[in-house]
């Protein structure tokens, strides 16, 4: 078992659902989710998140619109599709499940403790 | 100090330091073949380049005047390298796996695989980790996915045919080594977008950078030559073969790189194929990097062969399987089956007949071209002005030149692949020819019409100075002293004494036949033809020719002199010579084959015969013949046998001649018998002398002979003085001998 490994198919979970997250809050531009998502402290390489986005787009989740830029052509702004809702609720609630499993496993807390985290 | 270009970048033009591009263009590649598999796969690499380019942009908007490496770099890791994604990339990860266990195979299967399985189209590369020469022979066996002893064995067999392409695929497929992708290099394809056959000759022009059609010719050229020259045919005539020009060496040099390139299918490789040029340098760089170590490899590949010919024993079975397997591959490849190579090869027989006819066509009419420029001069005493003129000019350019340009221009415009205007153009070569053949039609009908009517013959008698001379020769004057050295280019027979605007035409005929009195006689008839019978009867008249006698000597002139008002309606003069019987006649030497000589025994005056028909077919110029009352009889001793054929004839008509002869002969014989008698007798006389001196000497040597025998007796000593002598010497031999024995021992 290698660490790095290991490490990557965690990423890998849950970087679609961040991105996701990321899109659901309005239209957004390809390179601000990386911005964002290096604000929350989870790096991510511009390479790797375009295929996500068409792969994502492929299966009608997102769309995206041309968006006149003041320098240079358009850019492709992205946006959520309601199937790309649907799709997010249901991710959405297998991430609550699975936060709340990891941190009920990882975390042998008191009660009190847990409502302050949630809080 | 680098060198700045300017790229347009995703519709941005970005100034670049030349080695930043091609950092850049290495990534874009790397990210093509990563996501080579991917649905999308254009699509996000678009994404990816517009990205890069607003980076770019705002690189330049904080006040940078280009994008340098470290810019490429910087973007490039923020970006991310195929390798950072393959942690990341699930797919590509079970890619990865695969890729691992089968890196402890072969080289040459993984590059087969990867190839698979990215399903990007294999590339011919000279294999550097299995080179002996430049790896050309293992890079083919790499692309075709065969064993790459087998490649070698066979371009070693086939060194002389094989070392051309050898050459041209170590100069222009790149190394393995150099294999950076996205580099600049050029590379060798076959154009499947400009091809006539399969594309070689534009893909060489590509890499060469010069017009397709230059490879094409090149190409081109031996072949006709392989056709028209028979000769060059044997195919083991391996010094010959191996020049390209003229020789089938280029055929087959042409085939070999059929097989060998590939294609250029994506647009990456028609890229590549038209790539920056190649200098003389980087071919320099290719040829000198590989030749370092060659001794060394080549020992080493010595070894391989003897490995793999132990290992071949073992493994027959199972490589001819794999062998039949990418045998199927590499058909499958050319995707053509059966069917297509049967098209093919119809293709390339239609190419070969139709290129031959075309040759022929135009090779014909070429020369008939060629040959009326040089019949220019007399078209004046032939065709009037006007419209038959006309209709000869048209003939001579519309049908015979038009052709021969309209063909040439075909085959040019289908070697350069010219497209524009090509029905317009065909189309006004074939209404060119067709006025041409109108032109003919018109031309031919007008002429015939002109020599539509002959005129009446009327003989007239020539007045002899001297007509009862033994011996008549017949000469040609009028010829300068150099007639014989009058060969000159283009200069046709029947008109070769054009003397400004007089042609003279030797249309003359001879007729010799028996005269009734004893003395000669020469007659002469002037014939015409015209477009109307009094038109020929004045043309008739109006021919002047002169027949002179001087002492035994009758000289014709030596044409009929034709002007170009008159024109030449066939104006002929025919000779009559009437010879008596028992004398000679000579034709001139001179009087070649343009004046024909016919040689009549009755007076018909059926002179349209084909002159060189039976009586005449044995005459010859230059020899005696004298008139009998049979006919023309050779005096000269000739060769032909026909001569012993008219003897018997004459034997039996002419009796009393042959006994006269007869008699001569027989007087002959007994003077010739006389003198051998006096000859014999005088003859028998000296011997009888001989005799008696003879016996008078032996008296005399039987005298001598007593003396001699009286002083043989005594020196016998001296005999045995020369025995003894003799012995000496032989002793003398031994130690000599007995030393050569020594020697040789």
């Amino acid at each position: 078992m290698d660490i790095q490994n290991t490490q990557s198919q965690m990423r890998k979970g849950v970087l679609e659902f961040c991105i996701l997250s990321v899109i659901r809050q309005g239209e957004v531009y390809p390179s601000d989710i990386v911005d964002k998502m290096k604000a929350a402290n989870l790096n991510i390489f511009e390479g790797t998140l375009y295929p996500l986005l068409t792969r994502l787009k492929n299966a009608e989740y997102l769309t995206y619109r041309w968006v006149e830029s003041n320098s240079g052509p358009p850019r492709k702004y992205f946006v959520m599709t309601e199937k790309g809702l649907a799709f997010y609720a249901e991710l959405e609630k297998t991430w609550k499940e699975l936060a709340d499993a990891v941190e009920l496993l990882t975390q042998p807390a008191t009660p009190s403790d847990n409502n302050n985290q949630q809080l | 100090m680098k060198k700045v270009i300017n790229i347009n970048f995703q519709g941005r033009v970005v100034p670049i330091e030349e080695t930043a591009y091609d950092i850049l263009k290495q990534y874009v590649e790397a990210l093509r073949r990563f996501f080579a598999n991917e649905e999308g796969k254009e699509e996000i690499i678009n994404d990816i380049e517009s990205r890069i380019a607003e980076l770019f942009a705002e690189t330049l908007k904080k006040g940078s005047t280009c994008i340098t490496d470290v810019d490429v770099n910087n973007i490039i890791a923020s970006m991310g390298r195929p390798e950072d994604f393959e942690s990341e990339e699930e797919n590509v990860k079970s890619q990865l796996g695969g890729e691992q266990k089968k890196q402890e195979q072969s080289y040459q299967q993984t590059t087969n695989q990867q190839s698979f399985n990215s399903g990007e189209p294999r590339k011919l590369y000279r294999d550097e980790n299995h080179k002996v020469l430049g790896g050309v022979c293992s890079g083919i066996a790499n692309y075709f996915g065969i064993d790459r002893i087998i490649i070698r064995i066979l371009a070693i067999v086939t060194f002389g045919v094989v070392f051309l392409p050898y050459l041209i695929v170590w100069i222009a497929v790149p190394s393995s080594a150099t294999q950076v992708i996205g580099s600049t290099r050029k590379r060798l394809f076959r154009d499947m977008d400009d091809k006539i056959l399969a594309g070689v000759a534009s893909g060489l022009g590509h890499y060469f950078g010069v017009s397709a059609w230059i490879p094409r010719v090149i190409f081109l050229v031996p072949f006709l030559s392989f056709v028209t020259r028979w000769s060059h045919w044997g195919l083991f005539d391996f010094p010959h073969f191996l020049s390209l020009s003229f020789s089938p060496g280029a055929t087959i040099i042409y085939i070999i790189l059929w097989l060998i390139l590939p294609e250029a299918i994506t647009a990456a490789d028609k890229l590549e194929m038209k790539g920056q040029p190649v200098d003389l340098n980087s071919i320099k760089q290719t040829i000198q990097t590989d030749m370092e170590g060659f001794g060394g490899r080549a020992k080493k590949f010595g070894e391989e062969i003897k490995e793999k010919a132990e290992k071949f024993g073992n493994e027959f079975g199972p490589k001819a399987q794999q062998f039949g397997n990418e045998a199927a591959y590499v058909a499958r490849r050319s995707s053509r089956g059966l069917g297509g190579v049967i098209a093919l090869i119809a293709k390339i027989f239609a190419y070969f007949i139709l290129g031959c006819v075309l040759f022929s066509i135009v090779a014909v009419l070429f020369g008939v071209g060629v040959a009326c420029f040089g019949l220019l001069p007399i078209k004046d005493f032939i065709i009037n002005d006007g419209w038959q003129s006309v209709f000869a000019w048209g003939t001579l350019l519309l049908f015979i030149w038009v052709p021969v340009i309209g063909i040439i221009t075909w085959i040019i415009r289908k070697l350069i692949k010219a497209k524009r205007n090509s029905t317009l153009l065909t189309g006004t070569f074939i209404s060119l020819n067709i006025l041409g053949w109108i032109c003919l039609t018109f031309l031919l009908a007008s002429i015939s019409r002109d020599f539509k009517y002959t005129s009446t013959a009327n003989e007239e008698v020539v007045k002899l100075s001297n007509a009862k001379i033994d011996k008549l020769e017949v000469s040609l004057s009028g010829y300068s002293k150099y007639y014989k050295n009058r060969k000159h280019w283009l200069e046709i027979e029947p008109f070769n004494g054009i003397v400004d605007d007089t042609a003279y035409v030797p249309n003359t005929r001879i007729k010799i036949i028996r005269s009734n009195t004893d003395s000669f006689q020469v007659t002469v008839t002037r014939l015409s033809q015209g477009r109307t019978k009094a038109q020929a009867n004045e043309l008739a008249e109006k021919i002047t020719y002169s027949i002179e006698q001087k002492d035994s000597i009758l000289s014709l002139y030596k044409g009929i002199p034709i002007n170009n008002t008159d024109k030449f309606r066939n104006q002929r003069v025919l000779i009559t010579i009437a010879v008596p019987v028992g004398k000679r006649i000579l034709i001139d030497d001179k009087i070649g084959w343009m004046h024909d000589v016919h040689v009549g025994f009755n007076d018909d005056d059926n002179w349209t015969r084909d002159f060189y028909g039976e009586e005449d077919f044995y005459w010859e110029t230059g020899k005696e013949y004298i008139m009998t009352d049979k006919g023309l009889k050779r005096l000269s001793s000739g060769k032909y046998t026909y001569n012993s054929d008219e003897d018997d004839d004459d034997d039996d008509k002419n009796p009393e001649e042959l006994k006269r002869e007869l008699d001569e002969k027989q007087r002959e014989l007994d003077e010739k018998k006389k003198e051998l008698d006096r000859d014999i007798q005088e003859r028998l006389k000296q011997i009888e002398e001989d005799k008696r001196k003879l016996e008078k000497t032996i008296d005399s040597t039987k005298a001598y002979r007593y003396q001699k025998t009286a002083s043989l007796a005594k020196p016998n000593a001296i005999a045995t003085d020369v025995s003894e002598e003799d012995i000496v010497s032989d002793d003398n031999m031994r130690p000599s001998m007995l030393n050569s024995f020594r020697i040789a021992g």
